[in-house]
């Protein structure tokens, strides 16, 4: 049926009955129990396509090489699996789902090119037609990788037309109903072996999915005046705001259940974080202008937004920002920059700057750590009210949010902070990842990696304080590339409530235990063979903070940043820093408030910053003659502070001149030509392993410096470790 | 480090008496002003410090015979500008007396390391006529029949810098094969080529006669002479200036039986490779004015590749547009286009892609090369050291590095004088061009891409520029040996590399790793070459200066752990006399662990 259609194949030929017997060759061939071909099929995955003696090329720093092996499709990812000489000796974890290096998530590529004969590159498409010679295939992926593959003459090219087409295929045709497969596959993928499961290594990350998690949060932050309000609970209030907000403590429930219909997705101002010389951080969506609240409700929206603080600096995050749909758009153009997808690298290398400019990302980077830098400084700088305020609260107001606390607590530059400050100002908050991240690809227009830009201005902020995180370069890659992997609930829903639902309705009857345990449990069809005791337990997708899940423990170790001086990190915040200061500005709460409103670099008064027409009564005077005003303290010294970045108190502010702002190349670089430069990581993993290893040497001599005072002997085990080091030591 | 009130441009290495008001001792101005030995003041003055970052900063001026050294009045928040007048470029007169308008009276001077400095005088009698005299005379001594400052410097160091390099003994550790290579002295007394070193060496089988011969086909009787040769392969790179072809297309037989002679001493090549750095067309138009290019006629055995390097005044230019975007600001939101118009990093590829490409020829092709440019001291130069670099892990050490740019620098005739313009007033003066300063930047790239691959840091190489200037070492001083060994520049002059060995911890790069002995390709591509901020942009007080905090962070770490260890020792010994042998062991490790690093 293939013969004769060597230099023309049509892939709507793979009828779904050759498919079956496609899988039963398969099935038959490879031994899936073993994998043979050291391939191993996932619970519910089952493969679609192979072909072997494929050659990967893998960059490297003495030109150019491959490796030979075999590619396979399946229902849930391509999968290049190198020829191991001897049998499969190297002991993979059983945990790990994916091998970072040859596998594809299916709902992680961008696209699929395919190179024939007279090396034309082809985009292929679930309709395309190869015609000629098909040489190379070329997988670009939205994580900004490229997997290149190079079909040898052993390989038939009917194979090498079939695996090409039904991957450009089965990519194209994730659906949302697709997705919801899978998940439901993945809930019983990793319901195996779940003992050793257990939340062990998520860094003790706070979800903010429990009351319990808020209170500590505010315990932590020493918010004094502010409680933990349980109203939104059954998300009766708002559907989109997570069960728990922190609110004024004078504030009763039944006074805040009035408010949340004033603003739009009911999502009211609530308390982000609280500087412990006394300023609170707040975030909320616009007013709902079509209502008409009672005066009572207005002075409870000014309690609710002021927090009794007699200045409050309102940041509209639209002002100076780009909107989501900007954001793809830069993200889009900075993709096909970094891949070269269109022109040839040399053409373009000697434009490579202006294009690079071009793209805006860097622009908007930029300008994300500018907004966030003035807020800092502000809330570092004085006692005040700091209100990010977007229409709907939902996209940059998590960017800013967080941004601004990772600059200005050190606690959230630790690992467990840092995906706690995920948790709460993004996952719980109610970013919208489905949309934004749009996995099932239906959601077009609604794409936007904000997510993505925040993690580049975390980049950018660990680029310029190196000493100051926790976490490495590598920690951030890997979030950045989880989110191109849609079986974390994390990144899957829209709100807690979504999540919660989602759970609920993943099918917990169906939830499957294998008998065998997991290397039995390898195809579809044995799911579907019921091999598999039911399980009672309630079934959740996992948190991306599973970090076990998709990386080893040698990978996790680069996680931690070697040089991380964590001389800030542990100072408690509070509130136990001069509280005098907080008093002596707190007059007397409302009415006598001034309200300003940043906006490009500058702060002016508002007289009426409530969209009803009742306002705030005291300040009556016309927004002209106030505009003297504007030239207030507070404005000088917000301006003061913008000439001379410093780090004070732990707070880093960087500097966002031109050179200052860089291209995160490990990131966006890693597929392009040169990547082994920016992945030296030969280089810098000997350098972290050297300091790691001088960590623990420094920890264990002081261990047996204090023991040895004590029983008066010392540990010869650390000894015995120094010399083994030293002696079998890094190359 | 510096704290940020303090715009402090002090890079230099004057660790001698630094100002500090907080020490509590009275401020006796002599006292505290850095000195070094032989530096004598000459004249101060108060003035006002047009400051492009702070404003307006009173304060005064102190001219000695080797610097300009500013400081405010202020001593809380001390603004201190201080600058060897060597690195003084143009020193021009703002404002007349009649000028109006705030500090538009006083002087403008622009100096060679990327900044400009404006102080303003009172607007009465003739106040800036003195100090502009005086700091012209001293800041240009050339023009003024007077000594350059590193003939007057005093300074003792506990190294002697002259001794880094002594052409013989470089030769011998390339272990060039005795049979088939020879060093000759034919050049003694510069009669062959007065901008070649007395020492060079040639194929075993050419004469000095021949070399005659060849020296006069070659621009400036700069003949092809090795510079490296591969320890294994035995291919070698030659250095020379372009052939004097001419428009009539002339040819001398014996300087192709020449190329042939080193063609064949290294047996496995079948061609030798001629790289000639300029741009083709610009080849082409230099046999206008006698030079030219090999001719595939005439250099059968030999194939000619072109890299396209522009000239020492394209460069010049880049610079200065360079300077235009870091100083005194630095652009925002148009960073990266602005940096691209000024072509300053596409330069430095196609360098870096020259020198590459003359190593791989030499490495994987195991084919000899000839590399030239015109007249065979700028691009060359760069083309050579940079391509020995790669190849040869020992000029990756700080004292390997000193003797390539001893070696191929300064004993080959890089003219440092006419490039530098040291002393001299003439600040327009076309023969100005950076090219060792690019040649610097390119390995500021290398070592970014190989961080562990180099012995030295990044302070290393700024040292050396701020050096490159300041006239107050011997080393960058004049154009050629023969010069220098007239001037008597080893015997009265402190070699800049004195300094550096007697501090050499400040300049070690602590990640170095001598393993890393291999060939180093760097990636030549805008995508992977960054402007170097902290040299270009160091002035400017709003980026901060930052030592490599990682750098930082590393060695107080060593630090600690040689303080566990020591203590740890301390202990065992005091505590357990008994047990001699843990304590054996303990020192064993230690002086294990030393040996590490």
């Amino acid at each position: 049926m293939l013969s004769g259609s060597k230099s023309s194949f049509k892939i709507k030929q793979l009828a779904p009955e050759l498919q079956v017997n496609m899988r039963a060759k398969f099935a038959g061939t490879y031994d899936e129990k073993n994998g043979t071909l050291g391939f191993k099929c996932l619970p519910g995955e089952y493969i679609k396509q192979a072909a072997t003696h494929v050659k990967k090329y893998v960059p490297s720093r003495c030109g150019k090489t491959f490796i030979w092996g075999s590619l396979f499709c399946t229902n849930f990812r391509i999968s290049f699996v190198p020829q191991v000489k001897g049998h499969n000796t190297e002991k993979t974890s059983n945990q790990i789902i994916l091998n970072r290096e040859h596998d594809v998530v299916l709902a992680c590529i961008d696209r699929v090119v395919g190179v024939t004969g007279q090396s034309r590159s082809k985009v292929l498409t679930a309709n395309s037609i190869v015609r000629g010679l098909l040489e190379e295939l070329v997988i670009y992926c939205k994580d900004f990788r490229e997997l290149h593959f190079q079909f040898g003459y052993r390989t038939p090219q009917s194979e090498c037309i079939q695996i090409s087409t039904t991957i450009a295929q089965s990519y194209q045709e994730l659906s949302t109903d697709h997705l919801l497969t899978i998940q439901r596959d993945s809930t019983t993928l990793w319901r195996f072996d779940h003992d050793s499961l257990i939340r062990k290594d998520v860094f003790g990350t706070q979800m903010f999915e429990a009351l319990q998690d808020w209170e500590d949060e505010l315990m932590r932050m020493g918010a004094l005046g502010w409680r933990v309000s349980p109203v939104n609970e059954r998300f009766d209030m708002s559907t989109s705001l997570p069960k728990y907000n922190v609110v004024p403590s004078a504030l009763l429930d039944t006074d805040l259940q009035k408010m949340f219909t004033l603003f739009n997705e009911r999502r009211i101002p609530r308390l982000c974080w609280h500087h412990p010389r006394g300023s609170d951080f707040l975030r909320m969506a616009y007013f709902q202008t079509n209502t008409d609240p009672e005066k009572e409700d207005m002075r409870i929206v000014e309690m609710l937004m002021l927090a009794c603080h007699s200045q409050c600096v309102l940041v509209d995050v639209t002002d100076d920002l780009p909107n989501p749909s900007e954001i793809q758009t830069a993200h889009v153009k900075l993709r096909n920059l970094c891949m070269a997808f269109e022109s040839s690298v040399a053409e373009s290398d000697e434009k490579w700057l202006s294009t690079l400019e071009n793209t805006h990302w860097l622009e908007y980077v930029r300008l994300c750590l500018k907004k966030s830098w003035e807020v800092a400084s502000l809330l570092a700088e004085r006692c005040l009210c700091a209100v990010l305020q977007e229409p709907e609260d939902r996209d940059l107001n998590c960017l800013v949010a967080s941004v601004v606390q990772v600059m200005s607590e050190p606690h959230f530059r630790t690992i467990r902070g840092f995906q706690s400050l995920i948790q709460k100002e993004w996952v719980v908050a109610g970013h919208q990842f489905r949309q934004r991240l749009n996995f099932a690809r239906d959601k077009d227009k609604e794409e936007s990696p904000v997510f993505l830009l925040f993690l580049d201005c975390v980049w950018q902020l660990l680029q310029q304080y190196p000493t100051s995180f926790e976490f490495t370069e590598a920690y951030l890659l890997a979030v950045h590339d989880s989110t191109h992997i849609p079986f974390f609930s994390t990144f899957l829903s829209n709100s807690q409530r979504e999540r919660q639902k989602t759970n609920q309705h993943l099918p917990s009857e169906q939830s499957y235990t294998p008998v065998n345990g997991w290397s039995n449990l390898s195809s579809r069809d044995n799911l579907l063979s019921g091999n598999y005791l039911l399980s009672k337990e309630k079934t959740s997708l996992p948190v991306v903070w599973e970090w076990s899940l998709q990386y080893d423990s040698h990978y996790q170790a680069l996680f931690t940043n070697p040089y991380y001086s964590d001389s800030t990190a542990n100072t408690v915040l509070n509130g136990s820093i001069d509280i005098q200061g907080t008093v002596k500005s707190d007059p007397g709460c409302i009415g006598s408030c001034s309200v300003y409103l940043l906006s490009k670099g500058s702060l002016s008064l508002q007289t009426q910053y409530l969209p009803w027409k009742t306002g705030s009564g005291p300040k009556k005077g016309s927004r002209r003659a106030h505009s003297v005003e504007s030239l207030s303290e507070l404005e000088r010294s917000l301006r003061k502070k913008s000439v001379v970045p410093v780090s004070t108190d732990g707070i880093l502010l960087p500097l966002l001149v031109g050179p200052f702002i860089r291209l995160w190349k490990r990131c966006y670089l890693r597929g392009s030509q040169g990547a082994e430069v920016v992945a030296s990581v030969p280089d810098s993993e000997f350098l972290t392993e050297e300091m790691m290893f001088l960590q623990t040497c420094l920890k264990e001599l002081q261990l047996s410096l204090d023991s040895y005072s004590d029983k008066k002997h010392a540990s010869t085990e650390t000894y015995s470790a120094f010399r083994s080091h030293f002696r079998s030591g890094p190359p | 480090m510096a704290s940020v009130s303090t715009y402090n441009s002090n890079s230099l290495e004057d660790t001698s008496r630094r100002l500090s008001s907080r020490d509590g001792m009275s401020l006796e101005e002599s006292s505290t002003l850095p000195h070094i030995p032989g530096e004598s003041p000459v004249i101060d003055k108060d003035v006002i410090y047009v400051c492009p970052f702070n404003g307006a900063v009173k304060g005064k001026v102190y001219i000695t015979s080797y610097r300009l050294y500013f400081r405010s009045q202020d001593l809380d928040s001390p603004v201190i500008c201080d600058v060897p007048l060597g690195v003084i470029s143009r020193i021009e007169k703002m404002g007349g007396a009649s000028s109006r308008g705030e500090h538009s009276y006083g002087l403008d001077i622009t100096c060679k390391d990327m900044r400009n400095l404006k102080f303003a005088l009172k607007q009465e009698g003739h106040s800036r006529r003195d100090i502009f005299d005086i700091l012209t005379k001293y800041a240009f001594p050339l023009s003024h029949n007077l000594p350059f400052f590193a003939f007057l410097n005093e300074e003792k160091f506990s190294e002697d810098g002259w001794k880094v390099y002594e052409p013989v003994r470089e030769y011998v550790r390339q272990k060039y094969p005795a049979d088939k290579w020879r060093i000759t002295f034919c050049n003694q007394t510069y009669a062959l080529c007065d901008t070649y070193p007395q020492c060079l060496m040639v194929p075993y089988d050419a004469t000095d006669e021949d070399l005659h011969k060849v020296a006069a086909f070659r621009s400036r009787g700069r003949i092809p002479v090795l510079s490296w040769i591969h320890p294994e392969n035995h291919a070698v790179i030659m250095r020379c200036s372009q052939p004097l072809v001419g428009m009539s297309g002339k040819r001398n037989k014996d300087d192709e039986k020449y190329l042939d002679l080193i063609r064949e001493t290294n047996g496995q090549t079948q061609k030798l490779t001629i790289f000639d750095a300029r741009p083709n067309v610009n080849a082409v138009a230099n046999k206008a004015t006698g030079g030219g290019y090999e001719g595939e006629d005439a250099y059968q055995n030999a194939e000619l590749l072109f890299l396209d390097i522009h000239n020492i005044h394209v460069m010049r230019e880049s610079l200065r547009k360079l300077k235009d975007i870091v100083y005194p600001n630095v652009e925002e939101s148009h960073w990266l286009s602005s940096l691209e118009s000024t072509h300053w990093l596409e330069h430095i590829k196609l360098v870096l892609a020259g020198a590459i490409q003359v190593a791989d020829k030499v490495s994987s092709g195991k084919m000899s090369v000839v590399v030239h440019c015109s007249d065979g001291w700028d691009r060359t130069a760069q083309l050579t050291s940079l391509a020995m670099l790669m190849l040869d892990s020992y000029y990756r050490t700080i004292i390997g590095f000193e003797v390539l740019i001893e070696k191929e620098w300064i004993s080959f005739g890089h003219k440092f004088a006419s490039r530098i313009g040291h002393g001299d007033k003439n600040h327009a003066d076309a023969d100005r061009s950076p090219i060792f300063l690019q040649f610097i930047d390119c390995v500021w790239q290398i070592t970014k891409q190989f961080p562990i691959a180099f012995e030295f840091n990044e302070q290393f190489l700024s040292t050396i520029l701020d050096h490159l200037y300041s006239c107050r070492f011997g080393t960058f001083l004049y154009n050629c040996e023969s010069v220098r060994q007239k001037e008597g520049v080893r015997e009265k002059t402190v070699s800049l590399w004195s300094l550096i060995n007697s501090e050499k911890i400040k300049y070690t790069n602590p990640f170095y790793s001598r393993e890393t002995n291999g060939i180093l390709y760097p990636v030549a591509s805008m995508r992977h070459l960054e402007p170097w901020v902290n040299y270009y942009i160091r002035w400017n007080p709003r980026v901060r200066q930052q030592h490599n905090p990682v750098e930082q962070r590393y060695l107080e770490m060593l630090a600690l752990r040689d303080d566990y260890l020591r203590r740890l020792k301390e202990l065992q010994e005091s505590n357990s006399p008994k047990r001699a042998n843990s304590g054996n062991s303990t020192s064993a490790m230690v002086s294990q662990v030393q040996t590490r690093f």
